[in-house]
C-alpha cells in the first residue's frame, strides 16, 4: 500500500468496522491499526470482534459524542501512534432511535472530526463510509446513480435520513479547503446483520411485502466489497466523493426469492401501517417511511469513477441463502 | 464469463412455454449486459423480454401485420439511436419497431424505447415495459445506454406527438433535440425512422387536462373503443452519422444541434412521405 501506513478506524466493534480492521491488517504495509469502538477494552464484544494477538493492532475506547474525549484521542494516543489517516464508519445503526444523541454521533462526531484534523500533526487523510441512501429516488431521476445525483434534502425526511445527508455533506464540505483530504465513499446497502441494514432487517420476516405494481432494482454490497473499497480509498492520493456499488443488481422481488421469504405485493398505501404494527409488535428495525421511494424505483450505484480513479470494481457477490 | 461462453449460455435459454423458436432464438442471442442475476442495471431481462414479445407478438403479426424494409441500415454493434414519428394515443409504434428490430437485425439488437416521465410512477406498467428493456428517459439512465454500445429508440416529439389528434396525424410536432446532444455527445449514429399506421390506428379527437394525481400529461379522448387493424409499415431511413460529423464537445453547440435536428426531422418527414405515397390504404 503506497498511502496510509498508520490507519484509525472508527466504529470497529461493528460487523463493518472489525471486518475493515481484519481487512485492514492483512495488508504487509499497514504498521499499525488503532481501532475506536465504544465498548471497554477486554470486553468480550471487542474479544469477539478484533483479532486477539495481533501486535500492529491498539484497541481505544472512545464515546465520539464526546469532543473533549475524541480531542484527547487525536492530539493523544493517535499523535503520538503517528497515525497517518482515519477512517470514519462510526454511525447510529437502529433506525427505531432518534433525537440529539444519535444526532451527535452521526453529525456532531464528523464535524468535531473535520475541526480537529484540520490542524492535527501527523493526520491527513479522512475516509468516510457514507450511504446511498442519501441519494433521493424519484420516477424522473435516472436509475442509475452517478454522484450528481439529487441527494434528498427533503425537510420530512425521516432523522435517519437526514443524519446521513448532513454528515455526507459536512464531510464533503471540507474537501480543497485545507491540508486534510477527504475522500467520501457512498456505499450500496451493505447486507450484512448488525451493520444497521434496513434490507437485512425487512428480509427477516418469513413473509416480505412490497408495493403492488413496483419491482425496483437494488444493488447490494457485501462486507469484503465494503472493505476492499476503502482499503482502495486509503492508497489513493487524491480527494472527492466515490460511489461504492456491490456485485449484486437484482430486483426486490428476486432478492426476496434468493432469501427464500415469501412475497406478498401490497398496495402501497397499505404497506406503511402493515409495517409500522409490525414494528411495534416485534421491535423489528425497518421502517416503511425510510425504504418508501426505494421500494418504488430503481436507484443502481454508477462506479465508474471509483472504477477508474481508485481502481475499485466489486468482486465479492452476496453469500444468498438460495 | 468469456464472450463464447455467454454465447453458449445464451444458446441454452429456452425462453417461456409457447414462445416461438425464430423469436427465442433471437431474444437468446440479443445482447444483454447481465449484472449477475439474469437482469441488467436498468431492469431489462431475457424473460421480461420474452414476456413483452408474448405480449405484443399478436399485434406486431396479426393486427398490425407489420412490413418493414431497410433493416440493413440498423448498425450491428455499438451504440445507435433510432429517431422515429409518434402518434396513436398509445405507443403500440415503439413495441412494433422494437419488435421488428429484435426480429430483423442480425446479430440481434435489443431495443430500449425511451419512456416518458411519468411512466416510471405507473404500477405495473413500468415494471412490465423495464423488463422488456424499456428505461426511464432521464440523461443518466440514457447516458449508461449509450456507454454500453445499446440502441435506443427516441421519439423526437415526446407526449405531443403521442397525443396528436386524428386531423394532425403525420405532421410532425415541435422536434425535440436531445437525441442530437445524445448522439453527439455518445458518439451514436441516428437512423431515422418511419412509422405508417400508427397514427390512424386509433382516432383520438379530443385532450382533456388530466388531474395531477394521475401522472398522465393529459386524458386522450378516443373516437373509438378500440385500435383499428390497420397495416403497420416500418421504414428505416440510412443512417445520419452525427458522430462522425462533429466532436463530443460540440453537443453543447446549440446551433450544431438544431441544425442536426432539423436534418433528422426532414429525414423522418422524407420517409412518412414516401411510406404513405407508397401505400395502397390504410389496411393494406
Amino acid at each position: 500500500m503506497s498511502g496510509a501506513r498508520r490507519v484509525m478506524v472508527s466504529g470497529a466493534t461493528t460487523p463493518g468496522g472489525a471486518a475493515l480492521v481484519r481487512a485492514l491488517l492483512e495488508e504487509p504495509s499497514i504498521e499499525l491499526v488503532l481501532a475506536l469502538g465504544l465498548e471497554e477494552a477486554g470486553s468480550a464484544a471487542v474479544a469477539t470482534a478484533l483479532p486477539g494477538a495481533e501486535r500492529r493492532l491498539v484497541y481505544e475506547q472512545v464515546d465520539l459524542r464526546r469532543p473533549r474525549a475524541l480531542r484527547r484521542l487525536l492530539f493523544g494516543r493517535a499523535r503520538a501512534l503517528e497515525i497517518s489517516a482515519v477512517v470514519h464508519s462510526a454511525l447510529h445503526r437502529s433506525a427505531r432511535d432518534g433525537g440529539r444523541g444519535v444526532h451527535d454521533l452521526n453529525v456532531e462526531s464528523m464535524r468535531e472530526f473535520l475541526h480537529l484534523l484540520e490542524r492535527h500533526p501527523t493526520i491527513s487523510r479522512l475516509v468516510v463510509r457514507s450511504y446511498a441512501e442519501v441519494y433521493r429516488l424519484v420516477q424522473d431521476r435516472p436509475s442509475i446513480v452517478d454522484e450528481e445525483h439529487p441527494l434528498d434534502l427533503r425537510p420530512e425526511a425521516p432523522q435517519w435520513v437526514r443524519d446521513r445527508v448532513e454528515a455526507d455533506l459536512t464531510a464533503c464540505s471540507a474537501m480543497g479547503q485545507g491540508r486534510l483530504k477527504v475522500i467520501v465513499l457512498r456505499c450500496a446497502e451493505c447486507l450484512a446483520p448488525g451493520s444497521g441494514s434496513q434490507l437485512y432487517d425487512y428480509l427477516q420476516s418469513r413473509v416480505c411485502m412490497r408495493p403492488l405494481g413496483f419491482d425496483p432494482m437494488m444493488n447490494l454490497l457485501s462486507i469484503e466489497d465494503q472493505c476492499a473499497a476503502i482499503v482502495s480509498a486509503l492508497r489513493y492520493g487524491g480527494q472527492g466523493i466515490f460511489n461504492i456499488p456491490g456485485a449484486d443488481t437484482l430486483p426486490l422481488s428476486r432478492l426476496i426469492a434468493r432469501f427464500g421469504r415469501v412475497e406478498v405485493p401490497v398496495p402501497a398505501p397499505l404497506l406503511g401501517p402493515l409495517y409500522r404494527l409490525r414494528s411495534a409488535t416485534i421491535g423489528a428495525d425497518f421502517r416503511y417511511d425510510l425504504n418508501y421511494w426505494r421500494f418504488h424505483f430503481s436507484g443502481v450505484l454508477d462506479g465508474a469513477r471509483a472504477r477508474e480513479r481508485l481502481g475499485y470494481s466489486p468482486q465479492h457477490p452476496l453469500r444468498f441463502p438460495r | 464469463m468469456t464472450e463464447q461462453e455467454q454465447g453458449r449460455e445464451h444458446a441454452r435459454w429456452s425462453g417461456p412455454r409457447g414462445l416461438p423458436e425464430v423469436w427465442r432464438r433471437q431474444i437468446a442471442r440479443a445482447g444483454l449486459r447481465d449484472a449477475g442475476h439474469g437482469f441488467d442495471p436498468l431492469g431489462a431481462s431475457r424473460e421480461g423480454l420474452a414476456r413483452g414479445v408474448m405480449a405484443a407478438r399478436f399485434f406486431y403479426e396479426r393486427y398490425f401485420r407489420v412490413l418493414s424494409q431497410g433493416h440493413a441500415h440498423l448498425p450491428a454493434t455499438g451504440p445507435a439511436i433510432l429517431a422515429s414519428n409518434h402518434g396513436g394515443m398509445l405507443p403500440f409504434d415503439a413495441m412494433m419497431i422494437a419488435l421488428d428490430v429484435l426480429r430483423h437485425s442480425s446479430p440481434p439488437r435489443f431495443v430500449r424505447p425511451i419512456l416518458d416521465h411519468f411512466v416510471p410512477a405507473l404500477p405495473l406498467v413500468n415494471t412490465f415495459f423495464t423488463r422488456a428493456g424499456a428505461i426511464g428517459g432521464s440523461r443518466g439512465n440514457v447516458r449508461y445506454a449509450l456507454e454500453g454500445g445499446e440502441m435506443l429508440l427516441i421519439f423526437p416529439e415526446g407526449t405531443r406527438g403521442i397525443g396528436k389528434l386524428f386531423w394532425e396525424r403525420y405532421r410532425l410536432q415541435e422536434w425535440r433535440v436531445g437525441h442530437v446532444e445524445l448522439a453527439i455527445r455518445y458518439g451514436a449514429p441516428i437512423v431515422p425512422v418511419a412509422v405508417i399506421g400508427a397514427e390512424e390506428q386509433w382516432p383520438q379527437i379530443a385532450r382533456l387536462p388530466a388531474p395531477r394525481a394521475l401522472g398522465f400529461p393529459y386524458v386522450p379522448i378516443p373516437a373509438l373503443p378500440l385500435p383499428l387493424p390497420v397495416r403497420y409499415h416500418i421504414y428505416y431511413g440510412e443512417p445520419i452519422a452525427v458522430q462522425r460529423r462533429f466532436q463530443p464537445s460540440e453537443a453543447d453547440d446549440l446551433g450544431v444541434v438544431e441544425a442536426a435536428a432539423a436534418e433528422v426531422k426532414e429525414a423522418v418527414a422524407g420517409l412518412v412521405a414516401r411510406g404513405l405515397a407508397e401505400r395502397e390504404g390504410i389496411f393494406d
